[in-house]
């Protein structure tokens, strides 16, 4: 499953987006993949909702694949240690991963 | 005393509820503003059961109280109820989107309002104007 | 009532299209004054000045059925019209309440999460934490009352606002319960962690410090805070002191791990919240370079001083635009050899 987000992810917009991603169903070993190589600015309000999907995804035993993360959300997922736990493709790879 | 009815199923019948209504408000002695009221609560009613209850009727009759007239409006639909009708009722919700949006708008421009409903199974609203 | 209205506005409305004076216009608008505190509706008003009309023209053909119809259609035009302006009315009055309530709140909060600044000899300690909106997801909590450690967190929960604000008595109770300020940070993370993860989709980055007096060391531990800097008075030179934690209530069993630093006399430890780093500046966010700038032209005050001096040279550089999140910031500072 691919799903592109765009646009800035803030506090107002963050709720519309977890809506979107609520009504995911998630199927066991289901790939999911977040193209946020269109976001042009993401707060902590948006950050929460990546991650409450994140568990989501792996309560029900998928996986989930960041890509097109720009310097800044790079930076914003390094620190909060969220790039150890959340598989992130690195830019460039983006273009060879087998899609679902 | 008076009574008449308009299934509702098509957008239009809408239109012919709110003629009916206009008609007998006029007939009972209702100014202009007062008709245009009393059309405007049939027409939100009848859009409330055309939208969500996909099959529903107004019925239109006339009252009269020792001596004073008015008018009753009853909307009956077989739709899927309101869940929360205080929460519909609350000023502010006619905002929202949903069954049940205009009603705190019908109540204001009606003098009585009575709503009963069960989840899945309808709602029927009756709504009085008095003429004075 | 309604006649006495109409006879008013006739009369109003007669000298109007007599007289087309300013001085008329103006007794009409006073006049709508009125309408509006009768709670007198659009569609009324419209109906008044058709019937005013009506009368004024009478036995003329210059009111005609066309001028008539028209008026009708406004009237029913306007009653959807009023009957939003009505409910605009009474959300506007429902927020006042709402604001009200929230101020209350906002109180209560305060005094819940209320902590003193510890006064241990050889350190001292200054803070500023500023909300966005009125509850603050930021937070600042001390473990004082030993002659030997100090302990500091700095808390931001992910969000904003109210359910931010909320989380935060559960921060501050779980620190509580840890108790004494000799608490290892990397076990106060653990332990806070395994809290925060019992809640349904709460996040928390934390940065918790501790100093000791006696080694003169700082030790601290970040679950996916905003690193810290760490001034050194000797060169004049600020490091970011690393650290790789995962925000608090990702994952059940996380261990974070904690590291030392040593200070010397005029070493200073800044603890802050993303509010600082997400500052916009013009149409960008404030850069690191500048905020140690910052820090180092007020470098000589005492703690509580430079941070403020700094919450208001942020405050200058967004122009005193509202703060896009909420914004913390302490400093530490070692003051004898």
């Amino acid at each position: 499953m691919l799903s592109m987000v765009s646009g800035e992810v803030d506090a107002f917009t963050a709720p519309s987006l977890r809506e979107e991603l609520l009504a995911v169903d998630i199927q066991e070993d289901m790939l999911v993949e977040l193209n946020l190589s269109e976001v042009s600015y993401m707060d902590s309000t948006g950050l929460g909702v990546i991650v409450a999907f994140y568990k989501n995804v792996t309560a029900n035993k998928g996986r989930l694949v960041l890509v097109g993360l720009s310097q800044r959300l790079q930076r914003l997922f390094d620190i909060t240690g969220l790039s150890g736990v959340i598989h992130i493709e690195k830019e460039g790879a983006v273009n060879d991963h087998e899609r679902i | 005393m008076s009574e008449s009815f308009v299934e509702i199923l098509t957008e239009w019948d809408i239109v012919e509820a709110r003629q009916l209504g206009r008609n007998e408000a006029k007939r009972i002695g209702f100014g202009a503003v007062d008709q245009a009221r009393i059309t405007t609560a049939i027409s939100e009613l009848a859009r409330n059961i055309y939208l969500y209850a996909d099959k529903g009727r107004i019925l239109i009759e006339t009252i009269d109280m020792s001596g004073t007239k008015g008018i009753k409006i009853v909307a009956q639909d077989e739709g899927p109820g309101i869940e929360d009708i205080r929460l519909v009722m609350q000023d502010g919700y006619s905002t929202s989107q949903g069954l049940g949006a205009g009603l705190p708008g019908v109540r204001r421009l009606m003098d009585e309002f009575d709503i009963q409903t069960t989840v899945n199974e309808g709602t029927i609203v009756r709504i009085i104007k008095w003429l004075r | 009532m309604t006649n006495e209205i109409k006879k008013q506005y006739t009369m109003l409305l007669g000298q109007y299209l007599q007289y087309q004076t300013e001085r008329n216009l103006y007794l009409g608008q006073n006049f709508s004054r009125r309408l509006v505190q009768k709670d007198i509706t659009p569609e009324e008003v419209i109906s008044i000045h058709k019937d005013s009309l009506a009368e004024i023209y009478e036995g003329s053909e210059e009111f005609t059925d066309g001028m008539k119809n028209a008026l009708d259609f406004l009237t029913e035009f306007m009653i959807q019209y009023g009957l939003a302006l009505r409910e605009h009315k009474i959300l506007l009055k429902n927020q006042e309440e709402m604001d009200h309530e929230l101020e209350l709140a906002a109180n209560v909060q305060k005094t819940m999460l209320k902590t003193t600044i510890p006064t241990i000899d050889g350190l001292s300690i200054g803070s500023i934490s500023v909300p966005a909106r009125k509850m603050n997801g930021d937070y600042i909590y001390y473990q004082g009352d030993s002659k030997r450690f100090v302990g500091v967190g700095v808390a931001d929960v992910v969000g904003k606002g109210i359910p931010a604000a909320l989380c935060m008595s559960m921060v501050k109770n779980g620190l509580d319960t840890l108790g004494q300020p000799s608490i290892s940070p990397s076990y106060a993370m653990d332990v806070l962690n395994r809290i925060v993860e019992k809640t349904d989709n709460m996040f928390i980055s934390m940065f918790y410090g501790r100093y000791d007096v006696v080694q003169s060391t700082f030790t601290y531990c970040s679950a996916g805070h905003e690193p810290a800097l760490l001034y050194r008075a000797k060169d004049g030179k600020f490091i970011e002191l690393e650290s790789e934690g995962l925000l608090l209530g990702v994952l059940p069993d996380v261990h974070n791990q904690e590291r030392s630093v040593q200070l010397a006399k005029g070493d200073m430890v800044i603890i802050m919240t993303d509010g600082v780093t997400e500052c916009r500046v013009d149409d960008r966010f404030l850069e690191k370079s500048e905020l140690t700038d910052l820090i180092f032209k007020h470098k000589d005050k005492i703690p509580q001083q430079l941070a403020e001096a700094i919450f208001h040279e942020i405050e200058k550089l967004s122009q005193f635009q509202n703060l896009a999140d909420d914004l913390t910031f302490v400093v530490l500072k070692k003051e004898d050899d």
